[in-house]
């Protein structure tokens, strides 16, 4: 895979905006499939929306490789919890497809209570010729069958049927922040701020604590956990992130109850930038472990770092996101922003990393070239075919056209989901309510 | 990164710096900032439960900013004659008993280790706020009454309860700025939120 994203011309095009409408519209998690040949994206209102990569098409070669919407579902609603006086927000936290098993495709959502687990199925054929049926589908009256007929399969437009196959409820007391399906395909962990559960695919009415740093007395609280994921090849381990900036790697092999982490992995605080802000700013928004299962990337709000699992002591890389907001910090905690939660994600081969900013900007960082770029989710970037171009974030002096100034930047347009396909350099972006799927030029021409 | 600009230092960067070396500009900061974090507190509300996470970084900052008032010298400001002299009140003790009650909101009743037979809960009583809880806090602002209630009280208490005493307000479009707060007037109005 070429790292054609940072040549002289960007070749991501192909832009493809999903648009909506509504605030319950807001997408609020991106996600591709194990293959990459389906998306899914979960909203405030609730909503989850699969999108399907077209096959390739002789007559229509410009086609090729475009996400269309497959099916649109309504995965969970809002509720009262009538003990607590709270509302339950409809809204779709985090989706996670399970590894395909047969011809149905199954994922996991989950909004801040109830996990649910949803089986995705085709159907484009349908049996037709029952002779103990009318054409109503009454039952005949058996005395008038006379004669044996098979029915056959016919063929009929093809339907997407999605279907609730389990729901995990009452599990957790705060909000599920992550789940994450283990590589033994068997069981999956959810973590709320305090708690992590592990749960068996197909057992509801249970499931065992692996993590609790409840402490007993609340006010002694001060920390919680913002993330959470398994290894993607040792079914034993698992990652914690804290709100105070440190990574706990977990062996469930040492005990039942992981509160004693096997590895921490912390980097010491730098004194020269010592603030007020310095936990906030350090609070861990996301971790991923990279595909070889060697490195973690973690965002935190100014930095995105890679870890390597031999290494507890800092990162391996960190990779500035908008090092312009550090003098901004205090109106960024005055309009609530400093809590974002920015996600992050590995490129297929773990050699490049993305994370969204402000602005309807997004960052990518070349590990080998050690070369960086904003991009700008936009209508229009994003018309068809055209070529992202970098964007630059001009701090004070010189400013040269197209640059924008950090006092311009719009902190209501920000990107905090994004996703990269498994194997090729395709990537989906979450702007508020709409979907962006930006294509590798070179990688596309290619196929 | 980025074409290897040079960080300019922003106006509220060199503010910022220029505070540090004048410790009235620094507690003017901190008192700016306590007053934005005491806000947020307050203004959590909602039918939903607050998210948590922002909650316990609100808390630290507090807590830290805290530590920071405590440590810096007292302003050469007329003695204030309304502050009681209430020593062992503490931020920490009340932004505490916020956490407790969040917790009485939020974590009152354990999850049901079998989901299948949720309705033994109805019968179960409302879980009670903290004893220790109800003693720091003068009974009109109980009640039965949640988080939420409890932050209402703050919120009236702090700007309406005693309007002759209160320093003028900072105006409202400050961002960030130091308003006209002095620093004990965190304090009394500690005090007042407390009601004692």
């Amino acid at each position: 895979m070429g790292l054609s994203f940072f040549s002289k011309h960007l070749p991501i095009q192909e832009g493809q905006p999903w648009a909506l409408k509504t605030p319950a519209d807001i997408i609020s998690t991106v996600e591709f499939n194990h293959t990459g040949e389906l998306l899914a994206t979960g909203d405030k209102g609730g909503r989850v929306v699969i999108f399907q990569r077209e096959p390739e098409s002789k007559n229509a070669p410009h086609s090729q490789g475009e996400y269309d919407v497959y099916s649109t579902f309504q995965s969970h609603e809002p509720e009262f919890d009538y003990l607590k006086s709270l509302e339950i927000e409809e809204k779709i936290n985090k989706i996670k497809w399970l590894p395909q098993q047969n011809a149905a495709h199954s994922l996991l959502s989950t909004n801040d209570k109830t996990i649910k687990l949803w089986k995705i199925t085709e159907r484009d054929k349908r049996p037709e010729g029952y002779n103990l049926k009318d054409e109503e589908g009454k039952l005949k009256d058996l005395s008038t069958v006379t004669s044996l007929q098979v029915p056959v399969l016919k063929p009929m437009d093809l339907m997407v049927e999605v279907s609730p196959r389990r729901i995990f409820a009452n599990g957790h007391t705060y909000h599920i922040n992550s789940i994450s399906v283990n590589s033994d395909c068997e069981t999956y962990m959810s973590a709320d701020d305090l708690r992590i559960n592990l749960w068996h695919l197909a057992i509801t009415d249970r499931s065992f604590n692996i993590v609790d740093i409840k402490p007993a007395n609340m006010e002694d609280l001060t920390e919680v956990i913002t993330a959470s994921e398994f290894h993607p090849h040792h079914c034993n381990l698992f990652v914690y992130s804290s709100s105070k900036g440190s990574l706990r790697l977990c062996d469930m092999r040492a005990a039942a109850l992981c509160d004693k982490h096997s590895k921490l992995f912390e980097e010491p605080e730098d004194p020269s930038n010592r603030s007020f802000f310095s936990e906030i700013i350090s609070s861990v928004s996301d971790v991923k472990f990279s595909h070889s299962g060697r490195y973690m990337l973690t965002r935190d709000y100014l930095t995105v770092k890679v870890w390597d699992l031999n290494m507890e002591a800092r990162p391996i890389e960190t990779y500035q996101v908008h090092d312009y907001l550090r003098s901004k910090l205090c109106s960024l905690y005055e309009n609530d922003c400093i809590f974002d939660k920015f996600e992050c994600a590995w490129n297929g081969s773990d050699s490049v990393i993305m994370t969204g900013a402000y602005n309807n900007f997004f960052r990518m960082f070349d590990r080998n070239t050690k070369r960086d770029v904003t991009l700008e989710a936009s209508r229009e970037s994003s018309k068809p075919r055209a070529v992202l171009k970098p964007r630059r974030v001009c701090v004070g002096g010189k400013r040269r056209r197209d640059d924008i100034s950090v006092d311009s930047l719009d902190f209501t347009k920000k990107i905090l989901h994004t996703a990269w396909h498994p194997a090729e350099n395709i990537i989906a972006i979450a702007a508020t309510n709409n979907l962006y799927i930006f294509q590798d030029k070179v990688n596309s021409d290619m196929h | 990164m980025v074409g290897g600009l040079k960080r300019k230092h922003s106006d509220l960067e060199e503010e910022e710096e220029r505070w540090k070396w004048s410790p009235a500009g620094l507690q003017s900061y901190q008192q700016a900032l306590l007053r934005i974090s005491l806000d947020k507190v307050q203004r959590s509300l909602g039918p939903r439960a607050p998210s948590l996470r922002r909650h316990v970084l609100i808390h630290n900052t507090l807590q830290q900013l805290q530590a920071a008032l405590r440590l810096a010298p007292a302003p050469a400001l007329p003695p204030e004659p309304l502050f009681l002299g209430e020593e062992d009140f503490s931020l920490s003790a009340t932004i505490g008993s916020i956490l407790r009650e969040l917790d009485t909101s939020m974590d009152g009743t354990e999850p049901p280790q079998n989901p299948m037979a949720p309705l033994s809960l109805q019968n179960e009583v409302p879980p009670q706020p903290d004893p220790v809880f109800l003693e720091a806090l003068s009974s009109r602002y109980l009640g039965d009454s949640g988080l939420d209630d409890f932050f209402l009280d703050i919120d009236t208490s702090a700007v309406e309860k005693e309007p002759a005493r209160a320093p003028p307000e900072p105006p409202h479009n400050l961002f960030c700025a130091p308003g006209s707060w002095e620093w004990n007037e965190l304090d009394h109005i500690m005090e007042i939120i407390l009601g004692s």
